[in-house]
């Protein structure tokens, strides 16, 4: 459904690339002709100190904060300049640095909520209760359950969504993401503040969505030990400015990286 | 005795009592269960707008208004059928509704607070001094209703008229709150960054939530000119702003039933206190301040807890435990 590019011969080489991207607040350069270009079914991981710009990439990508200068393409198609919730049709799919489910929900609602984008309901069919609208709805329910049951998370459907421990909200968060079936998911700390048990469970679940959903799979994230274990790319920001962009021991033997990250956390 | 206090038997027996009261009550106690329907819908109305959509706006007192006013005033210039003057009022009340939407996409919390009693009190001002149309502060009265091939009673007429147009319009909000469109509403009150990432237009969705609030306003509005018989600017001012949000907070914000149980609650508290006018606004701010102490969910999370399945769509549930 999203989209339209069906294409299907020559495949292009990026899934999501993002060219020149600059962007100021207030005078205070986030982004610096930020460069980006990640293969699908790629999982690639954004690392930098604090400030580097990582969730304003991301924000830039999703179209929340729209750049100063520089594109971004999905498949080959511009998307910038497009209003947030027109990129997530597009399939773009993203979760928070501080979770962001919705309160007054149940977990399910919440996860239904990410189907949005899919459903075609207009409040008029939806206030008449019309038989279309009330067979979407269980549609909806179906697939919310479903990816529910691929996070591991189904037997918390009926609860309250904020009533969970830190850890199972990022997972909700995840699937609700993933319920529209998006191309690319953006990640925003996916395992902060998560022990290391259920920092294995994220490196295993990250794994699957690639396996199992065809994803292409963006993420920040400080967990080094899953960064290194999981991405097949890093790229590394330090400052709005790229200084590192390759495999994780191609990143970790940066001189430039080394002294702008590694090396103050391996000094301290 | 659980049993007796089930959902079912609670709302069957609120639906018995309004049913009866035509046949039963004074002329009095009709009136102001038609008052109470009325605000039914004003606060089931409201509640979309400020308890789901979280948009802290002040207008509809003006909106209301404006409904009373374009039914009242095509009934007495033109002579219309009550019946079209009442569409009339919703569709006016409902353009108004968009009207101020418009600017007020852009603003957000104390700002959208500020710009809608702004329009509110702009509203009042042209109803009290707009003389050559609304006749001013002293108002004008609204020519005696005539419901004839169905009862001789005007003020029965209005009260079956209000209780269907309840009937109606109560059940379609439910249906639109536990649709998608009841979601996108609560994800932007929660959050419109995280909203518009998961595909929902919050521009769009915001309007949509305007516009449905501003024609229950405006249904209510134009029965109110008609049940009252009497349209003046003070049933528009700030005090009746405080009143209608009196109403969602206490009966819950971000629930139907809430709407429900507040606009009759309140209704009844009025009346109690008809005799000691200065009461009524003290009782009012006290009852807003212990709501939000002592039961921020608002009576309707008494019903939750005390009546055996009590489930509602896309209901908060922080404070109810």
């Amino acid at each position: 459904m999203s989209g339209g590019e069906t294409s299907g011969r020559g495949r292009p080489a990026s899934k999501l690339r993002a060219s020149g991207v600059s962007i100021s607040f207030g005078g205070l350069k986030a982004l610096d002709s930020v460069e980006i270009d990640v293969a699908p079914g790629e999982i690639r991981g954004i690392i930098g100190p604090n400030g580097a710009g990582k969730t304003t990439l991301l924000n830039v990508i999703c179209g929340i904060d729209p750049p100063d200068h520089g594109a971004v393409w999905l498949d080959g198609q511009p998307i910038t300049g497009l209003k947030t919730s027109r990129i997530a049709e597009r399939g773009i799919g993203r979760t928070f640095q501080t979770t962001k489910l919705f309160k007054g929900m149940t977990v399910l609602e919440n996860v239904m909520t990410g189907l949005h984008g899919k459903m075609r309901a207009s409040p008029l069919a939806a206030a008449f209760g019309m038989r279309s609208v009330l067979r979407e709805e269980a549609e909806a329910a179906r697939r919310a359950r479903e990816a529910l049951e691929f996070v591991r998370m189904l037997e918390f459907a009926d609860h309250e969504a904020t009533s969970l421990s830190f850890g199972q909200q990022r997972l909700v968060e995840v699937a609700r993401a993933l319920v529209s079936e998006p191309q690319v998911l953006l990640l925003d700390e996916p395992a902060v503040g998560l022990s290391l048990t259920r920092v294995a469970e994220v490196d295993e679940l990250l794994r699957r969505i690639r396996r199992e959903r065809g994803v292409t799979i963006l993420m920040i994230e400080h967990v080094i030990r899953l960064v290194m274990g999981v991405c097949d790319r890093i790229t590394v920001l330090n400052s709005g400015r790229r200084i590192a962009d390759g495999t994780a021991e191609e990143v970790m033997a940066d001189r430039e990286v080394a002294e702008a990250y590694l090396g103050a956390d391996l000094d301290a | 005795m659980a049993r007796l206090f089930s959902r079912r038997n609670v709302v069957a027996a609120g639906i018995v009592f309004f049913a009866a009261l035509p046949f039963v009550a004074n002329p009095y106690v009709l009136f102001i269960g038609n008052l109470a329907l009325m605000y039914v819908l004003l606060a089931v109305g409201l509640n979309m707008l400020l308890g789901y959509a979280g948009q802290l706006a002040f207008a509809h007192a003006a909106l209301f208004g404006v409904g009373a006013y374009t039914t009242g005033l095509l009934k007495l210039e033109l002579g219309l059928h009550y019946g079209l003057a009442l569409v009339a009022g919703v569709v006016l009340a409902t353009v108004t509704g968009l009207a101020v939407a418009m600017p007020a996409l852009r603003l957000r919390g104390l700002y959208l607070a500020l710009a809608t009693v702004a329009f509110a009190q702009a509203t009042l001002w042209v109803f009290t001094h707009w003389n050559s149309v609304t006749y001013g502060g002293a108002g004008f009265r609204v020519p005696p209703l005539d419901f004839e091939p169905f009862t001789s009673r005007p003020d029965v007429g209005v009260y079956v008229l209000t209780c269907l147009i309840v009937l109606a319009s109560v059940p379609l909000g439910w249906n639109l709150l536990r649709s998608r469109v009841g979601r996108a509403w609560v994800a932007i009150r929660e959050s419109e960054v995280a909203a518009e990432s998961l595909g929902i237009d919050v521009t769009r969705y915001k309007t949509i939530a305007y516009v449905v609030s501003a024609m229950y306003a405006g249904a209510a509005g134009g029965l109110f000119a008609g049940m009252l018989g009497i349209v003046t600017p003070e049933s528009f001012d700030l005090f009746q702003v405080i009143v209608h949000f009196c109403m969602v907070i206490v009966g819950g914000l971000g629930s139907i039933w809430g709407g429900l149980l507040g606009a009759v609650g309140l209704v009844g508290l009025q009346e109690v206190l008809r005799a000691f006018r200065h009461l009524q606004e003290i009782a009012f701010g006290g009852l807003i301040l212990f709501t939000v102490l002592v039961i921020p969910g608002g009576a309707v999370s008494l019903l939750k807890r005390y009546v055996p399945g009590w489930k509602e769509p896309l209901r908060r549930t922080e404070h109810d435990e």
